[in-house]
Parts: C-alpha cells; sequence; structure tokens
C-alpha cells in the first residue's frame, strides 16, 4: 500500500496509495520506517499521495507519526485535492515536485506523467511538463510551467506556462473545453467551432492564442485545411 | 448479513435525491429487509413529505444526538410498508447542529437493529454534505442528464472516493427517451463516459413521481409505472441480485453503450 521508489537526484518517492484506508496510515508508515531505517534518515522523499485529500489532522499525524520520527526531509507533497493544495499550502509546505539539481538544457524542469483522470475540484499543479493519459474533466484544472499533453478529453481547464512562459503549447486527442490559457494569455472556444472534440495543439503566435488540428487535415485535393486559426484575444 | 449505509447523494440539488432514499427504501423492505430511511438535509427536510410521515414526527434525529430522546423513539415505522423505517431531521436547526462523528455514532448505533440504513444526503459539497455521507460505507449517487448535474456528480465522486466509500454507484434518473433520441439530451452512455462508475440504475421521466412525492404514497407502494419498475430493479440490484438492465431491442446494433441507451425496461 505504500512503496518507496528512488527519483532523479537521489530523491525518494514514498507513493502511498489511495486504497489505503485513512485507518491504516499510522501502521503503514510504521511499516515503511522500520523496513527504511537504513535510508530513511536525512533523505529527500517526495511524498505522493495521489488524489486523496489531506484534512489537517491527517497531515499532523503524518508529520508528527512520520516525517520527524523517521529523519526524513519531505521536499513535496503530492495531492490531486484542490482543498488540501491550499491548506498544504498554508502551511507552508512545498507542493510542486522538486526541480531537478542539473537542469535539462532549455527547460529546468521534469515531466510529470499522469495515468489517470482528473475529476471536477481535482487539480495538477506542476513545475515542468504535464502528460495525462486520461481525461480531464469539467471542473477538474490543469497547470504547468511547461507544455501540457492529453491523451484523452479535455473538458476542464489547462493552463500551460502558468509562470509566464508562452512558447509552451497545450496537446489534446479531444478539445472540449471552452478555455485554454498559455502563459498570460487565454484562448476560448465556441462549442460549435470545428475544433470542438477533435484533436488539436493550440500554442501562441503573434501574441494571439492559435488551435490547428493535430495531425493537419486534409480536403480531397489533398490541401491542408483550417492549420491554423485564431481562437480569441 | 452485516448491515449496510448508503448515502444518497449527488452535489446539485432537485435530481431526486430524496424520492430515489424514499422509494429504494421502501423496495428493499418489500424484499423482507428492515430499512430505515435517515433524512440528512438537516433544516430543509422533505423525506418525511416524501414518504407521508410528516404529521408523525415526535423527535427528530436532532433530538436524539443532542439527548432529548432515544434514537429509537424518533424513528418512525411506515404504517404501509412492512420492516420500512424512517429517521426526520430538525427542520429548525441548520447543518450545524451534528458533526460528522455524530452521525457516525448514530449510523453505527442503528446498524444493530436494521440491514439496510439509507442517508437522504443534502445539495452541495459542504458541512451538511460530510455529515450525511460520514456514516456510510457506500454510495448512490443521483445525476440527470444535463451537463451541470454531471459535472457536479463528478465532484461528488471525487470526494466520495477520498472519503473511501465504496462501492460508489450511479443513478440517472430523469430520462427522456424522446429527447435523447432528438439529441436534446445526454444519453446514458454520454453520463457513464464522462463519470467513469458503475451504472445500477436507469430512471425514466415519470409523472407518477411527482404525483407520488406530492401525495406521499410510496410509488412501489402504489403502482406499476415505469419508474416504480425502476425503483425496485435498483432495490434488487443494491441487494447484490443480477437484474438485466434491459429489454433489448435486437434490431438495434450490439455495442454496449447502445444496448444501455436502448434499453427502456430499466
Amino acid at each position: 500500500m505504500i512503496k518507496l521508489k528512488g527519483m532523479a537526484d537521489s530523491v525518494l518517492r514514498c507513493i502511498i496509495s489511495e486504497e489505503l484506508p485513512a485507518s491504516g496510515f499510522g501502521e503503514a508508515l510504521r511499516a515503511v520506517m522500520e523496513k527504511g531505517k537504513q535510508i530513511l534518515p536525512g533523505a529527500r522523499v517526495v511524498l505522493d499521495f495521489g488524489a486523496r485529500a489531506l484534512p489537517e489532522p491527517l497531515i499532523a499525524s503524518i508529520l508528527s507519526g512520520f516525517v520527524w520520527p523517521s529523519g526524513i526531509c519531505v521536499v513535496a507533497w503530492i495531492t490531486y485535492d484542490a482543498a488540501s493544495q491550499e491548506i498544504l499550502k498554508r502551511g507552508g509546505l512545498s507542493i510542486s515536485e522538486p526541480l531537478p539539481e542539473s537542469p535539462v538544457v532549455g527547460r529546468n524542469t521534469a515531466s510529470l506523467v499522469l495515468h489517470r483522470s482528473l475529476r471536477s475540484g481535482q487539480r495538477v499543479e506542476h513545475r515542468g511538463d504535464v502528460i495525462i493519459v486520461g481525461h480531464v474533466n469539467s471542473g477538474a484544472e490543469v497547470l504547468a510551467s511547461g507544455n501540457i499533453t492529453i491523451i484523452g478529453r479535455l473538458k476542464g481547464l489547462a493552463h500551460a506556462g502558468y509562470e509566464g512562459d508562452e512558447n509552451s503549447s497545450v496537446v489534446v486527442r479531444s478539445m472540449e473545453a471552452p478555455q485554454v490559457r498559455i502563459g498570460g494569455k487565454i484562448g476560448s472556444l465556441e462549442r460549435e467551432a470545428n475544433w470542438w472534440a477533435r484533436n488539436v495543439i493550440v500554442s501562441v503566435r503573434d501574441e494571439r492564442v492559435l488551435i490547428e488540428y493535430w495531425p493537419p487535415l486534409k480536403n480531397e485535393a489533398g490541401e491542408e485545411i483550417a492549420r491554423e486559426r485564431p481562437i480569441y484575444r | 448479513m452485516a448491515s449496510r449505509v448508503i448515502v444518497v447523494t449527488s452535489g446539485k440539488g432537485g435530481v431526486g435525491k430524496t424520492t430515489t432514499t424514499a422509494n429504494v427504501a421502501a423496495a428493499l423492505a418489500e424484499m423482507g429487509n428492515k430499512v430505515v430511511a435517515i433524512d440528512g438535509d438537516v433544516g430543509l427536510r422533505n423525506l418525511d413529505v416524501v414518504m407521508g410521515m410528516e404529521n408523525r414526527i415526535v423527535y427528530t434525529l436532532i433530538d436524539a444526538i443532542e439527548g432529548a430522546c432515544r434514537l429509537n423513539q424518533a424513528v418512525i415505522r411506515d404504517k404501509r410498508v412492512e420492516n420500512l423505517y424512517m429517521l426526520p431531521t430538525a427542520q429548525s436547526r441548520t447543518k450545524d447542529a451534528v458533526t460528522p462523528q455524530q452521525m457516525i455514532d448514530v449510523c453505527n448505533e442503528l446498524r444493530k437493529d436494521y440491514d439496510y440504513i439509507l442517508v437522504d444526503c443534502p445539495a452541495g459539497i459542504e458541512a451538511g454534505f460530510k455529515n450525511a455521507a460520514a456514516g456510510a460505507d457506500e454510495a448512490l449517487v443521483v445525476a440527470t442528464p444535463e451537463v451541470s448535474s454531471v459535472r457536479d456528480a463528478d465532484r461528488i465522486i471525487g470526494l466520495l472516493e477520498a472519503m473511501e466509500k465504496s462501492p460508489i454507484r450511479l443513478i440517472v434518473n430523469r430520462i427522456r427517451r424522446d429527447m435523447v433520441k432528438r439529441g436534446d439530451m445526454l444519453g446514458v452512455s454520454d453520463v457513464l463516459d464522462v463519470l467513469a462508475i458503475d451504472l445500477i440504475g436507469m430512471i425514466p421521466d415519470d409523472e407518477a413521481i411527482i404525483t407520488s412525492a406530492n401525495s406521499g404514497i410510496l410509488l412501489t407502494a402504489s403502482s406499476g409505472s415505469p419508474a416504480s419498475r425502476a425503483f425496485k430493479n435498483i432495490a434488487a440490484r443494491v441487494a447484490g441480485e443480477d437484474v438485466p438492465f434491459m429489454n433489448l431491442d435486437s434490431n438495434e446494433s450490439a455495442g454496449i453503450f447502445h444496448r444501455i441507451k436502448t434499453m427502456f425496461g430499466f
């Protein structure tokens, strides 16, 4: 129910299964401490709770029952529950994946790959690129400082380059969202638009948000049609 | 059999939580189970009206929690359906009158005497929802085929998953076959496609529901209307029976979603 995995830059990832009942937390964490007592003290650890909600008492019990006694240094608390992210932020706890120590050329970020769908009210915020193998339902949010790729339906909000990078793009398998944000720009899309429910790429060019079919559609004469059109603003 | 606590919820208001709670509870009772339906909507109670028991309330859930009476004094027995009981809530109080722990205690107390405890949840995702869901093991999510209802149901399912309720199953209510056919309404397959949870029942839009809710005479007891059959089927599926969803139209293509869409035997 709780797994420890090595990541880049000698960071450990502690993945707490969403199926683990909250009542079983204490025992499972004690077992991890017991098994990992050689490696845990001083280790930099990402605590990954998936979509689990983290109410204040649970966070407090994890701190006092696991984080402090095991001697680990938590570099990030990962949850897709938006309300829990706010609670963690208010407590001064980091909710973003750690940045790599040796920057990748061109972009100082790592990618986040999620094999799941996001429901209304769930949010992913990540410094780097985000790839979602699943759907982003209406009312869910994906924020990435880099690019966003959604191999599924986008009905919720995607904001690529949320720290201001307007070279970012959003690639979607089925575009069903009325709005997409890139950097400081907002593109909006009508339900009647040709791009609705199609596979598209959204980017910023000449200060405008653009949407285009991906791969490009061709007419009977083999010419590309509607390769790019401004959405709005 | 271990007793089961099931919360009936939706997120959005007005989609049929109370009607579903009342009728599924009655159908489960008619099958021989001892069932209590709890009105979890403190301050906006309606389960008593739908179940035709509003003039029999002496004590409420809140009285029992505050110690003004014993829990079994607040429970009302239905005179028409054997084994069916209802625990009303207070109309003059607000959601703050209960805590999640108190609801867990009430549900655990009722587990000793009942096979099924159905909790009618208020709309919203705040304290009222959290209280109603606190004591439940599993959930029935009611949604109508409207975009707003589906989005709210999606939010509620996310919260129920985080609260570790299982199974969480879907009831699609107020389906109008003619509108679905015309493409003016989402089909059941569209709703399932978004929500990605198991379907446990589909209820047609049926005038008999309104008549029944206003008169306080439960559908399951009074008529053989399509909605009444739908509620009975849902109750049977809750009890673990394998009830087929559909009157399959053999002329239709055989895709599973298409089949579900075309079945209106409910």
